[in-house]
Formats: structure tokens, sequence, C-alpha cells
């Protein structure tokens, strides 16, 4: 124990020190690996294959979205064919453009609504916060399924019963599917954000005679502003992602890019699913990149912007 | 601000109304919609006679099957996320070097941010008997045919286990990552060894975070709909699938409804129960470990 003592004290004093002075020296991780224990060595082992298992299948979506192949699950030999079918078939571009601009609207709409959702809460809690919250929640616990048989009836009612003619339109029944989560998610958000800043600099304001509306638009919206952006490429990316209610509620003629993509399932997939994937991928990840520059850039841990991205 | 004369949730108005239009009307519509019946061949639901019929169908041998798979599949599913996610969150924590901790996450979060149909459909691949894997499988000469995992309940359980596994590793990480290097020192300095520290300061501590996960991944797997129908045959059947089935193929809203008020009702009721057994469970673990939890307050 004497012998053993200040050597596993040193290992893992280690990364609370590193914390402290962020740019490592170079020799630093190699004096650790030195002394490493069996059971460290086990952990790294198993984490990198978690790793790999975690990229396993976007590995295989990537290289099979290079598959000259007639079926995406055979693969035939290396090509840019599934690209070239991308740009050449008008379906799949359709379906990614209303991807996009349904993916903005809702994004727009959502931040909207929860920026001044989360500034309530943040700011005047009261005993309707604890309702409103319960609801908040609510939204994010229901199963997305039965979100989707629920607006479908809902949305024919009120475009055709009701006579509503603009719930008929794919684009508007896409954007109300895809808000009702982001809302939620943009709340927490710019919620979260809100309650960790001190409201001294709202009553300041207040205090200096400016209008409420003054101090909201230029003291509490500019403080919530990293939280609003990063909820607005949340609500982006949630909604290219949206599946299950987008193939409930679409409307033949705007389809979006994941619902072409299951109904492509049933008829035997081909390596254009892949290459769709691979750049909507690609457009997904520069979304989230921009998160988490705008979060680091006010000041958030690596802890903070992990919570913050994977919902609240 | 206290010159404004508005009520102090009025600017939540917009976006509870927007729930309630969208969201609480329309659910509550398929409550409504489960007590009613299916009139004759073309209608979806009717709701002049009310009862409870359509949950006794719901529940007849053959969905019953089903919702008890998917319990198996939410269950099984949840724990073997937090076994596989559990030492890949303490490793990211305490033991990767503190400058590659945002890589890591990132690591993390780009397969949780990549479309959910899409790396469902990767495992397809992976899975199927005429892929590389079975092939690998057959060359190397661990199996003797083709792979026969794919539309098995196997294969529903690699993809949500896959599926949600980072749901699983972030808030752990994060309960791990909040302990700190400070209790975990003095705990060694006090004489306790690394199985100690764990199981008495680290372990402890991280609890609420292991609750949030366990609860991040068993409440949307329990609603899953994708990943049974990808990798699911006929035994990999889930309740998500069903409701989607009811209102589409068979057009019986009523009775999709009330399997839909009833997967909620199993979600809510069973994730109460975890949470009360793991409550109880760690019952003998909070006496022991009252020193340090007040410490860390």
């Amino acid at each position: 124990m004497t012998t053993t003592a200040p050597e596993t004290t040193m290992t893992d004093a280690a990364p609370g020190a590193a914390e402290a002075s962020a740019p490592r020296t170079p020799d630093a991780p190699v004096a650790r690996r030195a002394r490493r224990s069996p059971v460290d060595v086990g952990l790294t082992v198993w984490s990198v294959l978690v790793f790999l298992f975690l990229f396993a299948p976007i590995i295989v979506i990537l290289v099979y979205s290079f598959n000259n192949g007639r079926l995406l699950i055979a693969w035939n030999e290396f090509g840019f064919e599934p690209y070239r079918a991308l740009w050449e078939k008008p379906a799949v571009r359709d379906a990614v453009a209303v991807s996009l601009r349904t993916g903005a609207i809702a994004a727009v709409l959502a931040t909207l609504l929860g920026t001044l959702a989360g500034i309530a809460l943040a700011r005047k809690p009261g005993k309707w916060a604890l309702w409103f919250i319960g609801l908040l929640l609510l939204v994010s616990v229901t199963p997305e399924i039965v979100d989707a048989v629920a607006l479908l009836p809902w949305l024919v009612f009120l475009g055709q019963d009701a006579g509503l003619s603009i719930f008929n339109d794919g684009t508007v029944r896409l954007v109300v599917g895809h808000s009702l989560f982001s809302t939620a998610v943009v709340t927490y958000i710019v919620r979260a954000r809100l309650v960790g800043l001190d409201a001294q600099l709202e009553e300041a304001s207040a205090d200096l005679y400016a209008r409420p509306f003054t101090t909201f638009r230029r003291v509490t919206l500019p403080l919530a502003m990293p939280a609003v952006l990063a909820g607005l490429l949340l609500s982006f990316t949630l909604s290219l992602d949206n599946t299950v209610v987008a193939a409930f509620v679409q409307v033949s003629g705007s389809t979006p890019w994941p619902v072409y993509v299951l109904s492509a399932l049933r008829g035997g997939l081909r390596p254009e699913i892949a290459a769709v994937s691979t750049v909507m991928l690609l457009l997904t990840l520069a979304a989230l990149a921009l998160v988490a520059v705008v979060l680091k850039r006010a000041g958030d841990s690596a802890t903070q912007i992990a919570r913050t991205m994977s919902g609240g | 601000m206290r010159s404004l004369r508005l009520p102090s949730f009025a600017l939540a108005i917009p976006a509870w109304a927007w729930l309630v239009t969208f969201f609480v009307v329309p659910v509550g519509a398929v409550l409504y919609f489960s007590f009613g019946y299916k009139p004759g061949i073309f209608g979806t639901h009717a709701t002049d006679v009310l009862s409870f019929d359509r949950y006794a169908e719901a529940l007849s041998p053959t969905f019953f099957e089903v919702f008890m798979n998917t319990l198996w599949v939410g269950i099984a599913g949840t724990l073997l996320c937090l076994a596989i996610g559990l030492p890949v969150a303490y490793w990211m924590a305490v033991k990767a070097p503190a400058n590659r901790r945002g890589l890591l996450i990132a690591l993390v979060m780009v397969p949780y941010w990549t479309n959910f149909l899409v790396r469902t459909i990767g495992w397809q691949i992976i899975l199927a008997p005429e892929g590389w894997m079975s092939q690998l499988l057959q060359t190397v000469g661990i199996t003797d045919g083709p792979l026969e995992i794919l539309y098995t309940r196997t294969a529903v359980l690699i993809g949500v286990v896959y599926n949600y596994l980072p749901l699983m590793i972030l808030p752990l990480f994060v309960a791990f990552d909040r302990v700190g290097p400070a209790l975990r020192e003095a705990s060694k300095d006090l004489g306790a060894n690394r199985v100690g520290t764990f199981l008495r300061v680290t372990f402890p501590l991280a609890r609420p975070g292991i609750i949030v996960g366990l609860l991040l991944v068993y409440i949307p797997l329990m609603g899953d709909y994708i990943t049974a129908t990808v990798l699911g045959g006929a035994q990999g059947n889930m309740v998500g699938q069903l409701v989607a089935s009811q209102f589409q193929a068979a057009q019986n809203w009523a009775l999709g409804s009330a399997m839909a008020v009833l997967l909620i009702l199993v979600i809510m009721v069973s994730a109460a129960a975890i949470g009360l057994l793991l409550w109880l469970v760690s019952l003998p673990f909070r006496a022991r470990t009252r020193v340090a939890l007040e410490a860390s307050a």
C-alpha cells in the first residue's frame, strides 16, 4: 500500500491538473501511460471498442454511398454513380429541398415560441411555471409515434372539416409536426441560460428608466442570444431528421428526405439512399459544429455544451 | 420591470397556445377515440357508444405478446446501455486526457445526431445475411452459414442499444465529470483503495446521473418505431409498430388509440416502478455515503 499510494494519487491527479492549465506538456500523457494499471488499460480498450461500435453503421453508410451497384446492400464496385443519381433524380432533390425549407421555417417558429417561453420561465416563474414545465415534459416524453397518429386526424379535421385549407398544405403540416418537440427544446435551453445569469442587469436597466420592451430588446435578448442561436440550429437539425411524425402528416408532393428513405425501404434500398444520407449528415454536422462554436464563445464548458446539445 | 402590467406568463402564451392546439388537443382526441369503436369497413372510428372494449381488445393474447416483447426489449436494452456506457463515461470523465474531452464528447454526439433511420439502415447492411459482416465471419470460420440475425429480436436489441447508447453515455459523463478529482483524492488520502473509492465516493455521487441516463434511454426506447421496423421481423414487433399499423393498414383508429394510450401508461408505470426499485436498492448505499454526499453540497 505504501509503495502504490503515491503512484495512484499521481495518475489520478493528472486530469485535474490538466484541467487547470489547458495546454498540456507533450510528455505528460507518455508518463501517465507508463504507470497504467490493468483496470485502466481495460477501460481504455473497452472505450475504444464502444467508439468503434458507435461509428460502425455510419462508416458503413459512408462507404456504401460509393457503391456502384444496383442494390445498396450488395457491394458491387467503387464509384460515384450514387452521387450522380442523386443529382439527376428529381425525387431525391425535391425531398432534400422540402426538408431544408420546412426545417428553416420550423426552426424559426420553434425558436420564436421557445425563446419567449424560456425568458418567461427564467425571469417570471410562478405557479403557472410548474404547469407549463409539466406540459413541456409531456411533449418531450410522449412517443413520437403517438404524436404522429394523433396529429394526422387533427390536421385532416382542421383542413377539411373545419375548412382551414392552410392545413392541407404539405409545408404547413410538416412545420407543425416538427415544431412541437423543438419548441420544448428551445424553451429548456433559453431558460437554462437565463437562470444561470443574474437578473441584476435587467433590474439596472429598469432602474435607469428603460421601458420594459427596451429592456427586453437591449438587455434580456442579447443575454439569451447564444442559447437562442443554439436552439435555432438544434431545431433545424431536429426538423431535418424528423422521420416518424413527418411520415404520417406529409402530403404527397412534399415528402421530406427521411420519409423518402423510409418509403424506399419497402421497395429495396438503392445506393443513392446512402449518398443522400451522407450529404445530409455533413449538413447536420456543420450545423452542430456551429452550435458548439456559438456556445463555446459564450463561455460554456465542454460539459455544458454536451448537456445543451443532448436536448437540455 | 416593475412597470410591466402584463401577467407574468404573458411571454409563454404563444408557446402554450401552440402546444395546446397541436399537442394537447390531438392527443386528447386519441384518448377519446380509444373509448370508441370501428364502425364497419370504411369508418375509422365512432364515439357514439363509449366503452373500455378496445382496451380489452388491445390486451388480447396476440397484442399482449407484443406489449411483453416491447417491455423485454425496453428493459434489456436499457440495462445493456448502462453496462456498455458506464465504463465509457467513467473513462471519458476520469481517465481520458482532459484536453481530449471535448473531442470525445463530439465523437459521442456525431452518432446521436446522425439521422436515426439512416444509422439503423447501417445496421441492416451490417447484419444482412448476404452482407460483408456475414461473409467475414464465414471466411474467418466463426460461423458456418450466413448470419441469421436480421429480422429477429436480437437485431432489434442491437439496434436499440446502438441507437440510445449516446443518451446513456452523455448524462453519465456529466455526472462523473461533476464529481471532480478532489473528492477522489481525499478518499485515497484517507486510505481507500481504487475499488473502495469508486463504490463509496464516485458511484454514489454519480447516481442521479445514472437515473437520468436510465430514464433518457428507457422512455424513448419503449416508444420506438423505426428500429423495429427496419431491423425486426415478426419477432421484433414493438407496440409503436402496432399503433402505426392500426392507424394505417387496418384503419382502426379506435383500437390504435387504445394501444397508444396503453403504451404511454405502460411506459409511465414501468418507469415509475423501475425508479422505485432503484431507490429501494440504493437505500443501504445512501446510509453509508452520507458524509460524502454532504461534502459535495
